[in-house]
């Protein structure tokens, strides 16, 4: 029989609040985390919101903040998720156990550029007649300019070996980066690693941020944000007819995943069992999702077979509910192909309508709140869901939170390229 | 420990790198002592305090796609295409019919790292968007006259995941897809994961590599600033130089090494010709940077193989030719091995092209599959004066004949993430 994996602990750091218990009390109250940039000038951006982290101070979180002074977000965020969750599972600092038996998996984003010296830069070494940099130039006043431990924590590798460094995690590490599924991959393939015996505890999740200058010139390029600025707190608006895009979030969500007879040995508190994982590609087009939703109704599938549950097993889904017109349809639509007639009384939300996207990061907030809904019986709501879409027809929640008892929950992360990821959650009864 | 009846071999190879655009020519190059690190040509690199690294020449990625499809290398940067291309050529290699292939059981893993925008692409926007204090840019100009200046899908060219993401296109491949990005140990860790994927039966044919071009001006310069790069710019084919005496330091280069791995049944039942079966695969961290994680890796990967260090005819080293690192690398590989009589011979394919980044890994791990296949094992390069603190056998000197059905590749980042693999020659 395969090894069961449990949760045993949670944190994170989100724009509606840093801890579990703040983040799930804003969502059920209907709270959005959405206002005007205020990290960089965005006013002449065609989008000039998101949904940022609040009054986040690293010095609450670590002993000395100056080593950290270089880290971008994804770093500062992670270390204080990871310390929540770690702490809640009693292994901060805890030399009863194996530590070469705890790995990290993550599906964290990238630091953020140095913009302001990197378009610079290019700005004085462009030579527009010819369409070309003058290298020489370039280079010269990078290397006066770029400092070095800020470059250096731009690189993907590096938010997965503070963690392990600071809170001395050696066994497997990892990071993935499958854009709006990363964390979702990173936590399946971290309870992967559990079932085969290559780790105990695996401190799984993720951390991003793209509410920078080229992030958001990224993602307004591909014309796939909200540009909804006269009224920020109702751009995001999952299955909503009148969505017109997703919201940039950015924060932190770490979970610390168990052997089940190993937490069981060390009295490490339950919160929920991992039951399922599906994983699956679209191979369609890297710009959009398969419009019949090949890739997301084979991986929603395979998660809910892992899981050894029928679909009507399921009482709650947290949607990846991106408020894009695209998504949006294709995601209930293959719910509906999976979930048949059991479609019409699943309850779907989307958290993203009050927290924005998280994208590397969105998954494992995703799973804690599913988590939550377990252990609470509370569903959080779709907020700003006004219009009904003939093509989004399901119970989305709409606006207020529901009490509602669930067993098990499936979570839903769809990456930009086609990456598909579910996760299934299931009610752990001692 | 969970075990599996199913099995995974390598059933195709493909490698883009400085030595060598073909099997063949890589192969030659490592048996006839060619190197591949010369002064960069590509790119003016005077302003550089480096100007030289393993660079491919002639690389034309056009060759490796159908015409039909051409038209989407726009949206890839050098690193992607240099991804796809090896893809290419693994599938080739391994003679599948495509067709044949389960789409939902076809599976794709690849090992990515940061890839840097052509500044090109930021030019006419830069230049719009400039104030007069330097080393700052209106973002109220940036924002409105700056980015209609760029090209709409500017984000998507330089995204880590679009190495899978392209190749699942290309190929139809609907299954598992995932994107590892921890730098130099990238693509080993994708290749144990789509091994253990393999193994939980949830796949039956991966395309599964890494790719890395991180020749270009605005990489280089962060190589520069953060890494230690040697600056043996008056003889660069000596410059990477690993366990050497004289290292001074990683050599840049570019690449990629993608690998078809295949259910071992799928395989047979194909008359697959088959290089090597993983048998085994390990990872750690190496928290103190010490060698101790590292031989916690490998002892891992040899425990899941069931095999002994005295069943391992090489290691395949990861071998930066950085000072430090080579130290604590030597130290756990003697950990391991160092108790094997004779010793173990270990190689380190960076002498021949550089640090390939994320394409490390199964780039190298080509040459001991290649070995295998030609029962030789080619020499280390510049492996000239032992140095004491990096006390184990470097094989440097001519073709060695494989004695042993087992080999070990090890690869990790100098902030301590490792893996291993151990493969097995079969015997056909």
């Amino acid at each position: 029989m395969r090894r069961r994996v449990v949760i045993t602990g949670m944190g994170c750091i989100t724009p509606l609040g840093h801890s579990v218990e703040a983040l799930y009390r804003a969502l059920l109250e209907g709270r959005s985390g959405v206002d005007e940039i205020t990290l960089f000038n965005a006013r002449r951006f065609p989008t000039k919101f998101a949904a940022q982290v609040k009054d986040f101070d690293i010095g609450k979180w670590v002993a000395d903040p100056e080593p950290w002074s270089n880290s971008g977000a994804n770093t500062r965020f992670a270390l204080a998720a990871a310390r929540q969750a770690l702490a809640d599972a009693d292994l901060l600092d805890n030399q009863q156990v194996d530590r070469t038996r705890i790995g990290t998996y993550l599906g964290s984003g990238e630091g953020i550029q140095d913009f302001h010296h990197l378009v610079s830069l290019v700005a004085q070494s462009y030579q527009k007649e010819k369409r070309t940099v003058h290298a020489p130039t370039f280079e010269r006043g990078g290397l006066q300019h770029f400092h070095p431990g800020r470059e250096f924590e731009q690189e993907l590798h590096t938010t997965p070996a503070h963690l392990a460094d600071v809170y001395d995690l050696q066994g497997p590490n990892y990071n993935c980066l499958t854009a709006c599924a990363a964390s979702s991959q990173a936590l399946g393939e971290a309870a992967a690693l559990i079932r085969h015996g290559d780790a105990d505890m695996m401190l799984s999740g993720g951390s991003h941020s793209m509410i920078h200058p080229l992030g958001l010139s990224g993602f307004n390029l591909l014309t796939a944000l909200s540009t909804c600025n006269e009224a920020p707190q109702k751009a995001s608006r999952p299955f909503d007819k009148n969505r017109d895009g997703f919201v940039l979030g950015e924060g932190a969500g770490m979970l610390v995943l168990e052997e089940l007879e190993h937490a069981r040995r060390r009295k490490a508190p339950i919160y929920a069992e991992l039951t399922g994982y599906g994983s699956t590609a679209d191979a369609f087009r890297v710009t959009d999702s398969h419009p019949d939703g090949r890739g997301a109704i084979a991986c929603i599938r395979n998660a809910v077979k892992d899981s050894g549950l029928a679909p009507e097993a399921i009482g709650y889904v947290n949607a990846h509910g991106t408020s894009t017109q695209v998504n949006d349809r294709v995601e209930s639509l293959s719910i509906k192909k999976v979930f048949g007639e059991a479609s019409m009384t699943v309850a779907v939300s989307s958290s993203k309508s009050m927290l924005g996207h998280l994208i590397a990061a969105a998954g494992a907030v995703e799973l804690i709140i599913s988590v939550m809904t377990i252990r609470q019986g509370v569903l959080p709501p779709t907020i700003n869901y006004e219009y009904p879409d003939p093509e989004c027809d399901l119970d989305y929640v709409p606006n207020e939170a529901r009490e509602k008892r669930v067993h098990n929950v499936l979570s839903n992360s769809f990456g930009f390229g086609g990456q598909n990821i579910s996760l299934v959650v299931s009610r752990f009864d001692n | 420990m969970a075990s599996s009846s199913r099995r995974a071999v390598i059933t195709g190879l493909g490698v883009l790198t400085p030595i060598g655009q073909t099997l063949d020519a890589f192969w030659h190059s490592l048996t006839h002592g060619t190197s591949g690190v010369r002064t960069v040509g590509s790119f003016d690199s005077s302003g550089l305090p480096v100007h030289f690294g393993g660079e491919i020449l002639g690389f034309d990625a056009k060759k490796y796609i159908e015409k039909d499809q051409r038209k989407s290398l726009k949206v890839m940067a050098r690193t992607i295409q240099l991804a796809v291309a090896a893809a290419q050529l693994a599938l080739d290699d391994s003679k599948i019919d495509k067709g044949k292939i389960d789409p939902t059981r076809f599976g794709v893993e690849f090992g990515a790292g940061l890839i840097a925008t052509e500044l090109e692409e930021l030019g006419a926007a830069s230049q719009v968007s400039t104030n007069c204090k330097p080393g700052t840019v209106d973002l109220e100009k940036w924002g409105e006259h700056g980015l209609p200046c760029m090209p709409p899908l500017w984000m998507l060219k330089y995204l880590p995941n679009m190495l899978a993401c392209h190749v699942s296109i290309l190929h139809n491949a609907q299954g598992p897809n995932n994107t590892v990005t921890e730098s130099e140990v990238a693509s080993l860790l994708a290749l144990g994961e789509a091994y253990r994927i393999i193994a939980r039966d949830q796949a039956d044919f991966f395309l599964v590599g890494g790719a890395d071009s991180r020749l270009n001006p605005l990489s280089l310069v962060r190589q520069c600033l953060f890494q230690p790069v040697s600056r043996r710019n008056e003889a660069p084919e000596k410059a990477c130089r690993p366990f050497d005496r004289d290292r001074d330091g990683i050599v840049i280069g570019e690449g990629a090494g993608v690998l078809a791995l295949e259910e071992y049944e799928h395989a047979k039942r194909r008359g697959a010709r088959i290089y090597a079966e993983l048998v085994g695969f390990g990872s750690a961290f190496d928290r103190n940077r010490d060698g101790a994680g590292l031989a916690r890796a490998v002892r891992a990967a040899l425990a899941d193989a069931g095999v002994n260090p005295e069943q391992v005819d090489h290691v395949n080293a990861n071998g930066f030719s950085t000072i430090k690192s080579d130290v604590w690398e030597a130290r756990g590989l003697k950990d391991v091995f160092g108790r094997c009589l004779p010793d173990v011979p270990v190689i380190a394919l960076k002498s021949y092209f550089g640090n390939l980044g994320a394409g490390s890994g199964t780039t190298e791990l080509a040459g001991s599959l290649l070995a295998t296949t030609h029962g030789q094992l080619p020499p280390t390069l510049n492996y000239e004066t032992p140095d004491p603190a990096c006390p184990i056998h470097v094989h440097a000197d001519g073709l060695r004949p494989l004695q042993k059905p087992y080999f070990v590749k090890v690869g990790f980042t100098d902030v301590g993430q490792v893996a291993a693999v151990v493969c097995r020659r079969m015997e056909q």
